[in-house]
């Protein structure tokens, strides 16, 4: 059988960053596929290495929209391992209702996509729709809806006032009942289960040993979370269990999700009724000291791990960030396979991408094809040598 | 009095002839995307004219304007004359169903069987318009409304069948006068007027059947090479064929123009809106469905309960 090839992407409808997939089709189904990463490449580690810890906060927040609160509440934690202090306990508390928080809103947000995926317009709008509640709630706590600018070294901003808690508690109810109520319908209703049930199958043996991490793991049944596995913030105080799903298919990722919100607020309430008082930050040093660090975070998509080098100086020497959507791209392409066209956008969505946290330097010699990827220390090489030739 | 050519001639061209139509298609246009934003908590067009009223218009001008690409390699004549066919053959059995009183501007003996053709025709014509212009997802696109025409196609036309062996005609003007006396089929063959608009559903190629151009998926699949003016005429052509499909359910299943009163357009007018409101609710409820789940759903349940109906209605027509 002849099998023809389809490009996905970089640009197209169902994404909503760019990259390339070129799937081999045959007759409908999906026989090999071969993902292109590098359309959106920002060079935000390079960035880092030009920018005190401090102003670095500000950057790292902005590697991704979605879950950037994840990505800062990591590098914070490397650079305050690196200085040997401990945040208040106060800050602690108020890190983790800001992290639950912005699962909910990633959540909400990733059902809506997935929905559009499908071709169920009308849950897209609703699910968008509610997520302007939490939406809210970050604002009123933040002053800024996404990229809250909350966490800074030594612990956290802004603290979580008496007066907000009330209105908090009457928007999480509110959250509350609409995931019960997409819970039902996404269980319930015909044609999503008929576009999900049995769709992107991803064996437990096969998560684990293409590293698949966060719900997209969760949802083939192997209980692993960085907030249970390896508490940071406030997650060995707080009391939650780790939403599991055995189906492996993109209906158990939904409803992974959909429980991790409803967990999430239980996590929200808990927190705000037993947060202690007493000061949100300490007062740090602009110098960290030599030392490496790396540092682990569940960010709403999966584990989010930083890696941070210092020399002693007031700017880190490397820091690399491994997102997890990176993670997830492997068993990505396992998912895939024997995939109907059809169903590529809906599997696609399934481990909630998030395209430029993930990018990294390929290159591509165009007489013949090769793909090579290169150390630091050889780009930096190359570089020096091309700038002497000029 | 007016002579009779003159009457024709602004019949033809006024009303109920091209004029009222294009408003018509403008109209139905705005009342479609206006209940679907409703049902998705939406505001929908607001800001041309009235409540947006005029929004469709302006997009349809706003696409007339925009630049007109036809691809290298794309058959240049077929792809060029597709959309002209495409908005000729949506209108022209619009002429078929009477409007303004209670026969049409065209009326003959079996005048349902050159209505269903021209929709057949329809569907082989995106066909046709997907292949040359050779994008793989057109391509694509293509296929999928091929085999869906094959699903849909044959309980459509049973049921459309269903109303005319129940009036002894084959001519939609018959079929309304049959009905004029309140006996409309919709009560008598419910079944019927359920399966005409699923059908419906999958023909105007809307959730849950917008398989052939789903935007996720194959990125509009069989229009995605129209540009401009094509793009222009290939949306007016889709509002004619939703006024079509609203005329059709009204017609054939709830007496058309004949109501309480004398046979008008209002009449005519008040169901059209309802049946607009019955697609248009149904297409915000659902998910997409596969094709193969399609074609599968259609022959396993579809065709079968369309036959039953038909047979029930032969069996009490005898």
């Amino acid at each position: 059988m002849k099998t023809i090839k389809i490009p996905f992407g970089p640009q197209h409808p169902a994404l909503e960053e760019p990259i390339n997939f070129i799937f081999e089709v045959e007759e409908e189904r999906v026989v090999n596929v071969k993902p292109r990463l590098g359309y959106i490449h920002r060079g935000i580690e390079k960035l880092a290495e030009n920018r005190t810890y401090h102003q670095n906060v500000y950057l790292i927040e902005r590697i991704c929209g979605i879950c950037s609160f994840a990505h800062t509440t990591c590098y914070t934690q490397a650079v305050e391992e690196l200085l040997g202090i401990d945040i208040p306990e106060r800050a602690k508390f108020i890190r983790t209702i800001t992290a639950e928080m912005e699962r909910v809103q990633n959540h909400y947000l990733w059902l809506g996509l997935t929905a559009k995926e499908t071709g169920f317009e009308t849950l897209f709008m609703y699910a968008w729709r509610d997520r302007e509640t939490i939406l809210e709630v970050l604002e009123m706590i933040s002053g800024k809806r996404v990229n809250y600018g909350m966490n800074t070294i030594g612990g956290v901003r802004r603290d979580i006032l008496e007066t907000m808690t009330e209105q908090i508690e009457d928007k999480l109810s509110h959250l509350e009942d609409r995931a019960q109520y997409y819970k039902k319908i996404c269980t319930k209703e015909q044609t999503i289960l008929k576009r999900t049930v049995g769709v992107g199958i991803l064996r437990p043996r096969d998560a684990l040993s293409l590293c698949a991490v966060g719900p997209t793991l969760r949802a083939s049944g192997i209980p692993r979370d960085v907030r249970a596995d390896d508490p940071y913030a406030a997650y060995d105080e707080v009391p939650f269990k780790v939403v599991t799903y055995k189906r492996c298919d993109v209906a158990s990722r939904i409803l992974v999700r959909i429980d991790e919100i409803l967990e999430s607020i239980n996590i929200i309430r808990y927190a705000l009724e037993n947060m202690p008082k007493g000061p949100i930050q300490v007062k740090v040093p602009q110098r960290v000291p030599k030392g490496e660090a790396v540092s682990q975070v569940e960010a709403p998509r999966g584990e989010n791990i930083h890696y941070l080098k210092s020399d002693g100086s007031d700017k880190p020497v490397r820091l690399k960030v491994r997102a997890p959507t990176l993670a997830n791209l492997p068993p990505l392409c396992k998912m895939l396979i024997d995939v109907n066209i059809a169903d590529i956008p809906v599997v696609i969505a399934g481990i909630d991408p998030c395209i430029a946290c993930a990018e990294r330097v390929m290159l591509v010699d165009t007489k013949t094809k090769k793909r090579r990827i290169w150390s630091g220390d050889k780009l930096w090489r190359y570089s020096c040598e091309w700038y002497r030739k000029k | 009095m007016v002579p009779e050519e003159i009457t024709a001639i602004l019949q033809v061209f006024l009303f109920p002839g091209f004029s009222f139509l294009f408003s018509l298609a403008f109209f139905v246009e705005w009342l479609d995307r206006k209940l679907v934003a409703k049902f998705q908590n939406r505001y929908g067009p607001l800001h041309v004219g009235p409540k947006g009223i005029l929004q469709p218009f302006a997009d349809f001008i706003k696409l007339l304007s925009k630049e007109d690409i036809t691809p290298a390699m794309a058959d240049r004549v077929p792809f060029i004359a597709m959309p002209l066919l495409m908005l000729t053959l949506a209108m022209t059995p619009l002429f078929c169903i009477p409007i303004n009183g209670c026969s049409a501007l065209v009326s003959f003996e079996g005048d349902l069987i050159v209505v269903m053709f021209i929709m057949t025709l329809i569907a082989l014509l995106l066909f046709a318009g997907a292949w040359v212009s050779t994008n793989r997802f057109s391509t694509v696109g293509g296929i999928r409304a091929g085999l869906q025409m094959f699903g849909y196609e044959i309980p459509l036309n049973i049921v459309m069948i269903g109303p005319a062996i129940g009036a002894g005609s084959l001519s939609i003007s018959e079929i309304i006068k049959w009905q004029s006396q309140g006996r409309w089929f919709i009560i008598t063959q419910p079944l019927g007027f359920a399966i005409l608009t699923i059908c419906l559903l999958a023909h105007l190629q809307v959730v849950p059947f917008d398989i052939p151009e789903a935007e996720t998926e194959i990125v509009s699949g069989w229009l995605v090479e129209f540009s401009g003016k094509k793009l222009a005429l290939i949306r007016l052509a889709r509002n004619f064929k939703l006024i079509l499909a609203a005329s059709l359910m009204t017609s054939l299943y709830m007496g058309g123009t004949s109501g309480l009163w004398q046979p008008n357009p209002l009449t005519y007018f008040i169901k059209l809106v309802v049946c607009v409101f019955i697609l248009s609710n149904l297409r915000a409820l659902f998910a997409r469905f596969r094709i193969d789940q399609f074609l599968a759903g259609v022959w396993r349940y579809l065709t079968p309960l369309a036959l039953l109906q038909i047979s029930i209605v032969e069996v009490l027509a005898w």
